[in-house]
């Protein structure tokens, strides 16, 4: 069943066009990635399904519901749930403080505790660290707080933006391995990200964005064994 | 449910990771005495109260008491400053719901105490043709009449951010006090005299609230105070308040957690208001006379100077920034003259070496951090939380947040 499509989506920031007529859809249950060079507009396409910009045109639809004109932090109840590029947590809470405001909106206390405890075990990490403040830790660290927290609404539909930037290359196959845990567990995962290699591995199916547009679509496997997009984005060719 | 694929540290994450610990031990923001937060939420609750007696006692004592040094005589009347001080604590609690709570720089504050001030003298002062109505109605009155403007001025400015939406309420502030000069309903510099006070006539048939007698005055103020802190207590520890942090650390991310991060502002806004025109109305009665000179930009900044002095974020140091401010020209005559110049050099050197103000707003922070454990604590079965617990030893975090002023 799909879960989330965008239909000749366009966005702009002021005059600028960022996006211009995307289509694309994430069924439930997949993995997609979404891969793109700097300023394709990767960053912007899950801002846009988060409801944090709005599109100028075309429409949005979660589980066939149009969103398209809804805000954010309505969006969040709906299912969608963001973590942010730059991972964006809260520097001056502690980290516990932080997954509390993930379920913010939540008033079902019994399930809270349980996605608590889920992501205590996604992250063992986050619960020996739940008193120190989230600006104080690594950026490893941060970005596990950034998915724990993004969890603690039980979304449907988990954005990821860039999980994987500045890690170190053992903190990078973790954080996938992790991603690939959570989806074992039910949760749809779309997915943002320059490290082709490991997003399109990771991948069901994945989009490449140029400049705005989608260029090329496939498997995670066919995207890989392209030698077009070898070439771009795996750095051999 | 895995934890098998769970990250463990490898050799040289344990080494950075000892580096971020040292790191956050050193970033870790302290107060004027340091751990002073800590160790009032490390008192039981009975001590805490009976400090907060006391010292409530005191604070009511001070205008009988006249403490020499303290004191602000012979040059000002000690009760009229403490008067005047306690208007500025006021105001200056207010302006924190706005700048230390939501983060919303607002410096146009003066606006809202400027209108309260007004709505005090044109419903209370002789000169004034309009309707007179009992000058305890209009502190509501004036409340509601600042709210109304508060959002007013938020529902279009609060879709901006940072600087621009600084230089809208500068604006703002500006427009009150021009109007007020224009407006021949507002008497510009003439002003209306003879603003009203609450009733009462002590033994001899003179009116207790006298503007040549402070004491009076600085106990109504003194009391306004506590109802506000217990009021804005409970703001910060409710979902608002948390949603307000949330908002002031990052607004994008507190609205992909389910905040109506717009709404709040304009909470924010509006309850930051309507205490500034509470304070208003107060200044009016107990000076007697408001025109429009009192209400300029400089007055403003002074009010936002007087929340970062004593502590973005934190309530009991508003209280602090804002007597000081009042109280420093007051008490110090020869400088008064320089008490711009000052408070900039102050202001200047408590950001260097103080960033978070002489009360920092962790402590603040502290209550809402142990609602989140007790949840956690329940939803663990009662195991607590491992690791270090550098903010909040574990005997201590499992009590209730404590209520009432200044304990957190």
């Amino acid at each position: 069943m799909t879960l989330l499509e965008l239909k000749n989506v366009s966005v702009h920031y002021g005059r600028i066009q960022a996006i211009s007529n995307m289509s694309f859809s994430v069924e439930e249950g997949e993995i997609v990635s979404l891969i793109g060079a700097n300023g394709a507009g990767k960053t912007t396409t899950m801002r846009t399904i988060s409801g944090l910009l709005h599109p100028s045109s075309g429409s949005i639809t979660f589980g066939g519901k149009d969103i398209t004109r809804m805000k954010a932090h309505v969006r969040v109840m709906q299912g969608i749930s963001q973590a942010p590029e730059g991972r964006g947590i809260f520097p001056g809470m502690t980290v516990m403080e932080n997954l509390d405001m993930g379920s913010y909106g939540r008033k079902d206390r019994t399930k809270i505790s349980e996605d608590l405890e889920r992501v205590f075990d996604l992250f063992p990490r986050l619960k020996e660290r739940a008193r120190q403040f989230g600006g104080t830790m690594s950026g490893g660290e941060q970005q596990m707080l950034a998915i724990g927290r993004a969890l603690m609404s039980n979304p449907k539909l988990l954005l990821l933006d860039e999980p994987s930037m500045g890690l170190a290359p053992q903190f990078i196959r973790q954080i996938f391995k992790i991603v690939s845990e959570i989806n074992n567990q039910g949760t749809t995962v779309l997915l943002v990200e320059q490290n082709a290699n490991q997003a399109l591995a990771r991948a069901n199916r994945a989009f490449v964005l140029e400049t705005g547009s989608i260029t090329h679509s496939g498997t995670g496997k066919e995207l890989l064994a392209n030698p077009v997009i070898k070439e771009a984005y795996l750095g051999v060719g | 449910m895995s934890t098998t694929d769970g990250p463990t540290l490898m050799p040289d994450d344990a080494a950075a990771q000892d580096i971020a610990d040292r790191e956050a031990k050193g970033r870790q923001r302290k107060g004027w005495f340091p751990g002073l937060g800590d160790k009032w939420n490390a008192l039981p609750r009975h001590i805490q109260w009976l400090i907060l007696i006391v010292v409530v006692v005191i604070a009511y004592l001070l205008p009988i008491l006249n403490p020499p040094l303290i004191t602000t005589d012979p040059g000002n009347n000690w009760q009229i400053a403490l008067a005047q001080m306690s208007v500025y604590a006021l105001v200056a609690v207010g302006l924190n719901v706005v700048v230390g709570y939501a983060g919303l720089l607002d410096l146009g504050y003066v606006a809202f105490f400027a209108l309260g001030s007004y709505t005090a003298a044109m419903f209370t002062s002789p000169d004034s043709p309009y309707v007179h109505i009992p000058y305890l109605w209009t502190l509501p009155l004036a409340m509601a009449i600042t709210m109304f403007f508060g959002v007013l001025l938020g529902v279009p400015t609060l879709r901006l951010r940072g600087d621009y939406l600084a230089i809208v309420t500068l604006g703002f502030g500006e427009i009150v006090r021009i109007l007020a000069t224009i407006i021949p309903a507002m008497k510009g510099q003439v002003g209306f005299q003879n603003v009203g006070h609450p009733p009462g006539t002590d033994s001899s048939g003179q009116p207790i609230f006298l503007n040549s007698n402070g004491t009076p005055w600085y106990w109504f103020t003194l009391s306004v105070i506590i109802i506000v802190l217990l009021a804005a207590g409970n703001l910060e520890r409710s979902r608002v308040g948390r949603a307000w942090i949330a908002i002031r650390e990052d607004e994008d991310a507190a609205e992909i957690m389910g905040v109506p991060t717009f709404k709040y502002k304009v909470w924010a806004f509006a309850i930051g208001a309507s205490v500034g025109g509470l304070s208003g109305a107060l200044f009016a009665g107990q000076v007697g006379f408001v025109n429009n000179q009192k209400f300029d930009i400089a007055t403003s900044i002074l009010f936002v100077a007087a929340v970062v002095m004593g502590g973005t974020g934190n309530k009991v140091g508003a209280l602090l920034g804002g007597s000081l401010v009042a109280y420093i020209p007051l008490r110090f005559t020869a400088i008064a003259e320089f008490k711009y110049l000052i408070f900039g050099a102050a202001l200047v050197l408590i950001m260097i070496f103080r960033p978070g103000g002489l009360l920092p707003a962790r402590q603040s922070l502290l209550a809402y951090g142990r609602l989140a454990y007790n949840k956690v604590k329940g939803a663990l079965g009662g195991n607590t939380v491992p690791g270090p617990t550098k903010t909040r030893p574990p005997g201590q975090v499992a009590t209730e947040p404590a209520k009432g002023a200044g304990n957190e």
